[in-house]
């Protein structure tokens, strides 16, 4: 096996270009791989199309950043904390163009690239506008054998799927404990042409051998694996950290203005060296035990 | 059924209507009705009403009405509605998560399971049609973009019975025309929707005035009750078009029991329910 561990700042300028199309794994406040979305930021890279199911915070920060030009996803917001006031902004001035896919839709076009098809057909969004803005992608066909129209979802092949994980190994091999599962392990990473791997711990090959039932990736489709402690915050990651909203209402806060939103990327994302100087920017892990427990 | 899991309130069918209820409460015991044994209910982001109707129909009228909460986790056993109904605590204790791109659509999309769904979105029409993508504008240049179809997209077109709620009643939320379709309803009207193959379709909306149903051949929105203390012209007055009437006098719509009101209280101790309502 291939020996894959490396750094964010490696990973991230090796595996990501401009103009490439990013598969994120996010669902609202939960489970997005942020320090490699802050390393993103901070290498300041360009046009990027983000391919998420329900982005949150991570989206928001891209966009304050002006790293994104399109985005293909179910929704975007922060659940509670709102929506994406920026990212908002963005669409709203046309600086990034969204193409709004349905869940089937959007699984079907990674699902589709993941086989090497052309297109995989999905039941969902018969009668809705979604088909009609997205024609270059998505097309309603007969049935050749029976049966009501279906829409065809084009395949979609993502240059490069970012993950966090509870574990890795050196080589790659990626697992998690049990919790909620997205799109992001299910399919994102097998449609994607490169895959980045951060992970709560890197452990001996002999940990997962343990529980190979845990492990949701094999090591031969992911280029990169780096350890990143609390590497979904402020996202939750479940079971070990819920999220932090001290920290995603600072950012709503924040998000209102252009100084103030700078003068948040600057503490938190271009200032902090590196993981641990992140930390310390959102008040240390002691607050982090403390404030992002599972509500009980 | 499983006792364990949920408990039948002993003595629901005969409590008494409550004294001191408020609305988020009687919509949710109006939309708990519409659960019954036998289905499967699943529930999204900021579905607070929705999932406290889900427990309330657990713990009276349908003990074995099947909940997968943030569509993954099976009978979840969480100790109070917690502060994101699209997170960990919400499943609490699940019996299973069910992986989303390999596992929950295949029960979703072929027609037998999960077959009713609540949606919420930014705007509804007279004819069940749902918006949460754009106002305003150009699809590429709104005035205002909103989260996106999430999984309405779907579910509008895959044979669901589709239940609105809307705690803010006003003629920018129940509009003539949606700006865009991102969950298909009966789409203009008719037999439309029937003619594309599409089961299923919207049933009920209900919102903090009123609850509205479906003429059964135009499909247009019609009252089916008023709220307490809600008259047809204030509904009216708050629709952006006009809806269509019941025959015969208007019903008012039940008062939720005092157990009724008692379990969402106990199951929503910090009011989340509440704040889906802009004022109150």
């Amino acid at each position: 096996m291939q020996d894959k561990l490396t750094t964010l700042e490696a990973a991230v300028r090796e595996h990501v270009h401009d103009g490439d199309v990013v598969a994120l794994q996010n669902m609202a406040t939960q489970a997005a791989p942020m320090a490699t979305v802050r390393e993103i930021i901070r290498q300041e890279k360009r046009d990027l199309g983000l391919v998420v199911l329900v982005g949150g915070i991570a989206v928001d920060w891209l966009a304050a950043a002006g790293c994104l030009n399109r985005l293909i996803g179910a929704a975007v917001s922060m659940e509670q904390f709102g929506l994406c006031q920026r990212y908002r902004a963005a669409v709203e001035s046309q600086q990034i163009r969204v193409e709004e896919l349905s869940e089937t839709a959007l699984n079907s076009r990674l699902g589709a690239a993941a086989r090497n098809l052309p297109f995989l057909p999905t039941r969902g969004l018969i009668g809705t506008d979604l088909i009609d803005v997205a024609s270059d992608n998505l097309v309603v066909i007969d049935d050749p054998f029976e049966g009501i129209p279906v829409v065809a979802c084009r395949r979609l092949d993502p240059d490069v799927a970012l993950v966090h994980a509870h574990r890795a190994d050196r080589f790659g091999n990626v697992q998690i404990e049990p919790t909620a599962q997205w799109p992001d392990l299910g399919i994102m990473p097998k449609a994607a042409r490169k895959v980045i791997v951060t992970a709560e711990e890197i452990v001996d090959t002999d940990v997962l051998r343990r529980n190979p039932d845990r492990t949701v990736l094999p090591g031969f489709i992911v280029n990169a694996v780096v350890e990143v402690p609390y590497g979904a915050h402020p996202t939750s990651f479940n079971p070990n950290y819920g999220y932090d909203s001290t920290m995603h209402l600072e950012w709503v806060g924040a998000a209102r203005d252009d100084a103030a939103t700078e003068k948040f990327m600057q503490d938190h994302i271009y200032g902090p060296a590196d993981q641990a100087a992140y930390l310390d920017s959102t008040g240390g892990a002691e607050r982090l035990i403390s404030v992002i427990g599972w509500e009980k | 059924m499983t006792p364990e899991l949920n408990d039948t309130i002993a003595g629901w069918e005969n409590s008494p209507a409550s004294t001191d209820w408020t609305i988020d409460e009687l919509m949710i015991a109006r939309l708990a009705d519409c659960f019954v044994d036998g289905d499967q209910a699943c529930n999204g982001m900021a579905s607070f009403i929705p999932v406290s109707a889900f427990d309330l129909a657990r713990h009276t009228h349908a003990p074995e009405l099947v909940w997968l909460a943030g569509a993954l986790g099976l009978e979840p056993r969480p100790t109070k509605v917690p502060a994101s109904t699209l997170e960990a605590p919400l499943w609490r204790d699940a019996v299973m998560y069910m992986e989303q791109y390999g596992d929950f659509w295949n029960y979703a999309l072929n027609g037998r399971w999960l077959q009713k769904f609540c949606v919420g979105a930014a705007q509804l029409d007279k004819f069940g049609n749902a918006n949460n993508s754009v106002i305003g504008g150009t699809y590429h240049q709104p005035k205002v973009r909103l989260p996106g179809t999430a999984g309405m997209g779907d579910m509008g077109s895959i044979g669901k019975q589709l239940y609105y709620w809307n705690p803010n009643h006003n003629p920018r939320a129940l509009v003539d025309k949606v700006d865009f379709v991102s969950c298909a309803g009966y789409l203009g009207g008719g037999d439309e929707r029937a003619s594309l193959g599409l089961e299923g379709g919207p049933q009920l909306v209900i919102t903090n005035l009123a609850v509205l149903d479906f003429h059964p051949e135009s499909r247009h929105l019609r009252i089916e009750s008023v709220h307490p203390g809600v008259s047809v012209d204030d509904v009216q007055a708050a629709t952006g078009f006009e809806l269509l009437l019941p025959d015969g006098e208007v019903p008012t719509t039940p008062i939720p029991t005092e157990a009724q009101v008692s379990r969402i209280r106990t199951f929503d101790p910090d009011e989340m329910r509440k704040r889906e309502f802009r004022s109150r």
